[in-house]
């Protein structure tokens, strides 16, 4: 039955070659497409009619009754959400017999409910107060005991439950069985009892669970990693991508003192519909832990213990200033290249950078003339929805701006044991937690044994910052303006959503100044990652008409290579 | 080692042919199970059922909540199901389950422990126009009562107790 009621999900797939219908909505005259559900149409055109149970990415339910509209001709009011539009149709939902039924409707959901949204996670994004406010009634004409039900219930690992809250829309049931297809939840009971539930052997753990607090209208069901942390109404909100996987699905950040308080999905039609997965929601805590690298630092060598051998005492490090820093690491790939030629370098980039870092790193790469340049995708499992195996946001981004061994270069695997067997002088790496799984902790013991120098930019400390000659602090993606390249080749913007710490830079300007500083040349401009996608798109043809002009919040397709002109204009991502 | 006997599954397999589908037999199944288990569904009967059913355990669960004759806690071998919707209500239902109450000591949704009372509130039972009423496990209604008639009912009732087993 399940796998039917996914079929009758409203929204534009099932519309698309219906032929067009003339509806009159409170007067104004709308073209819609035949069949299309008039609570739809109405919201598409900007008309609000209330409604709980409707979610445009799940099958109709029918149950909340907020929707009820008057139809000319029909005996009785209508629920908007479950009446296809037709040819003629004639819609009002302002008249007083629509008022007054919304009215009970409101006046039925509030006899039991807690009251209780002083403590409540959802008030100020909540359809109960917002209708409450706009239809409801102000006083109660009961006073009988509210019923009480399960408070602050774990019903799975990462959502907890408010029976009390709930009214019963049946969204979250819908979810798991259209959506996640996990069937946890059901309404057990009847009537007065009637309350959502799973079985004790099975909760709602799947990996898209916190989804179910997204949608469900009220404070029923909340995120655990958001209870209580933040009111709404505090969070700035910024529009972002995800950076846990290569589907790069659509986010908004809530940020507040300058940290993420949570990440909810942002609606693309083209990505990730209204959905993201637990893991991607809940992987951002990265952006402002305690792993931060803020400081630049210098392992100086004049205050390392003498006698430890292999470099493993010399770990005595300072912090310096971002110039101090660069210039030192400059100076070291200079040397290197002097002495040894281009072919002593190894640079490992990372595809959770930029599409802007990382055209900035090819060309830095380019100057330092060494054909040793790859980087280590981190991979993990995935499934036939949204999580995708690339565990990491722009690999596809990376290849296209042609992150990878230049003729006879090392790939990442040979850069690593070239570090290791000495034949490599200066080791660049970019984002280190995966080259430091791969080198484990005697590998990279030996590499900086043997070599004359580790610089190591990262936003976040591993083994291998911590053996690094060299620490540049780099910055996550929340902190810096660019694009991402998903898996199927979209581009999508991310934006700065939160102020760095004092003067770091983002990767993309550090690789310029980096550059400049190598060949003695004078500063490069002010790093800016919009003149730099622009130098993209005028460089790199699958880039053409890619900017962040164009892009706009659903993000555009690379152009396949030939294709020429053929780049495809993303549907508009609706709220 | 299952919950349900052999003879038991064959007996839900054999309605399978009266129906399109085997979900089809579910209220069927769970009758027969409570008739084989002094009128309720023990642990684990839903996960065995919805095997037999090839449906998900929740949907035994949802459907055996959903109707108040089916019962997944032991009831009493008289099983008091007092209507507490709108109509009874109305006509005096709370009295009457209060009467059932303090007659027999227990409170509702209890059973006695004796095992031989229990009284449970239920949804409308579609004899709103005789209300208030009751249904005693599957007998016929009894209709238009008054918490006088109590202790009459509960009289009646004990006297069957020699009668079939227990
Ligand atoms: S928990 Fe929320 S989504 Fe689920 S039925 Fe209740 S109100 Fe609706
Ligand atoms: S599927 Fe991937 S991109 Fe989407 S939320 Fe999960 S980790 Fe992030
Ligand atoms: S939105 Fe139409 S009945 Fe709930
Ligand atoms: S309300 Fe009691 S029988 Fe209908």
């Amino acid at each position: 039955m399940s796998d039917e009621t996914a079929a009758s999900a409203p929204s534009t797939m099932n519309g698309r070659f219906k032929k067009p219908v003339k509806v009159v909505i409170d007067g104004r005259e709308i073209t819609a497409e035949a069949g299309h559900p008039l609570l739809q149409v109405a919201l598409d055109n900007g008309i609000e009619i209330p409604h709980y149970c409707y979610h445009p990415k799940l099958s109709i339910d029918g149950s909340c009754r907020m929707c009820q509209v008057k139809i000319e001709k029909a005996p009785k009011l209508a629920i908007a959400c479950n009446t296809p539009v037709t040819d003629g149709m004639v819609v009002d939902t302002t008249c007083d017999e629509v008022a007054f039924a919304r009215k009970g409707v409101m006046e039925l959901l509030l006899i039991n409910h807690p009251l209780d949204c002083p403590i409540c996670d959802q008030a100020g994004e909540c359809y109960l107060q917002d209708y409450s406010f706009g239809y409801g009634s102000q006083e109660s004409r009961t006073s009988s005991p509210r019923r009480k039900g399960l408070k602050r219930h774990p019903i799975g690992e990462r959502v907890i439950f408010d029976q009390e809250r709930c009214i019963l829309c049946r969204r979250c049931v819908r979810f798991t069985k259209e959506i996640s297809k996990t069937d946890e939840l059901r309404v057990f009971g009847i009537g007065d009892k009637s309350r959502i539930g799973t079985t004790s052997e099975r909760p709602l753990n799947n990996d898209y669970s916190i989804n179910t607090a997204d949608i469900c209208p009220v404070g029923a069901l909340l995120s655990r990693d958001f209870h209580h942390k933040r009111r709404v109404w505090f969070l700035q909100e910024h529009e972002s991508v995800c950076p846990s996987c290569s589907n790069g699905c659509n986010v908004k950040l809530g940020i507040y003192n300058n940290e993420i308080q949570r990440m909810v999905p942002r609606r693309n039609d083209e990505v990730n519909d209204t959905w993201m997965c637990d893991h991607g929601r809940l992987n951002y805590h990265f952006a402002q832990d305690e792993t931060r690298v803020r400081t630049p630092l210098i392992r100086d060598d004049a205050h390392a213990a003498p006698a430890s051998g292999n470099g493993a005492g010399a770990d005595v490090k300072y912090a310096t200033t971002l110039d101090a820093a660069l210039e030192a690491a400059a100076e070291k790939l200079r040397g290197a290249v002097s002495v040894h030629g281009g072919g002593a370098i190894g640079v490992l980039g990372s595809p959770h950078l930029t599409n802007e870092d990382l055209f900035r790193l090819v060309q830095l790469v380019n100057a330092l003339g060494t054909p040793n340049f790859d980087m280590i995708v981190p991979v993990g499992p995935a499934d036939d929805f949204l999580i995708k195996p690339e565990k990491a946001a722009n690999a596809a981004g990376a290849r296209a701006l042609g992150v990878k061994p230049g003729d006879g270069g090392k790939d990442a695997q040979a850069i690593l044991e070239g570090a290791k067997s000495g034949e490599l002088r200066v080791l660049l790496i970019v984002g280190s937690a995966d080259a430091a799984r791969v080198l484990g902790e005697t590998g990279i013991k030996d590499a900086v044994a043997k070599l004359d120098a580790l610089i190591v930019v990262d936003a976040n400390r591993s083994p291998l910052t911590d053996a690094a000659t060299i620490v540049l602090p780099g910055l996550v993606w929340a902190e810096k303006d660019g694009s991402f390249t998903n898996h199927a080749g979209r581009v999508q913007r991310v934006r700065q959503a939160m102020e760095p710490h004092a003067d770091l830079q983002p990767e993309g300007a550090l690789f310029a100044r980096l550059a400049a500083l190598f060949a003695r040349g004078s500063a490069p401009a002010a790093y800016d990652a919009a003149a730099t996608l622009r130098e993209i798109a005028a460089g790199v043809p699958a880039f053409a008409s890619i900017g962040f002009d164009t892009l706009g919040s659903a993000g555009l397709a690379l152009q396949e290579p030939g294709a020429a002109g053929a780049a495809e204009a993303a549907a508009p991502a609706q709220a | 080692m299952g919950v349900l006997s052999e003879e038991l599954k064959q007996r839900i397999a054999d309605e399978f042919p009266k129906y399109p589908e085997k979900r089809a037999v579910l209220l069927t199944a769970l009758h027969f199970i409570q008739a084989e288990h002094d009128g309720w569904i023990p642990p684990g009967a839903s996960k065995e059922v919805a095997e037999l059913l090839e449906i998900h355990q929740i949907d035994v669960e949802e459907v055996i909540s959903f109707y108040s004759l089916f019962h997944d806690e032991p009831v009493g071998k008289f099983h008091i199901q007092v209507c507490a919707n709108l109509s009874c209500c109305l006509a005096g239902a709370r009295p009457l389950i209060r009467a059932f109450e303090e007659k027999l000591d227990i409170r509702s949704g209890e059973v006695t422990e004796d095992g031989v009372f229990s009284i449970a509130e239920v949804e409308c039972l579609g004899s709103c126009g005789t209300a208030p009423m009751l249904q005693v496990n599957n007998e016929p209604f009894l209709e238009n009562l008054k918490p006088d008639d109590v202790p009459g009912i509960l009289d009646k009732l004990r006297s069957r107790l020699g009668e079939g087993k227990r």
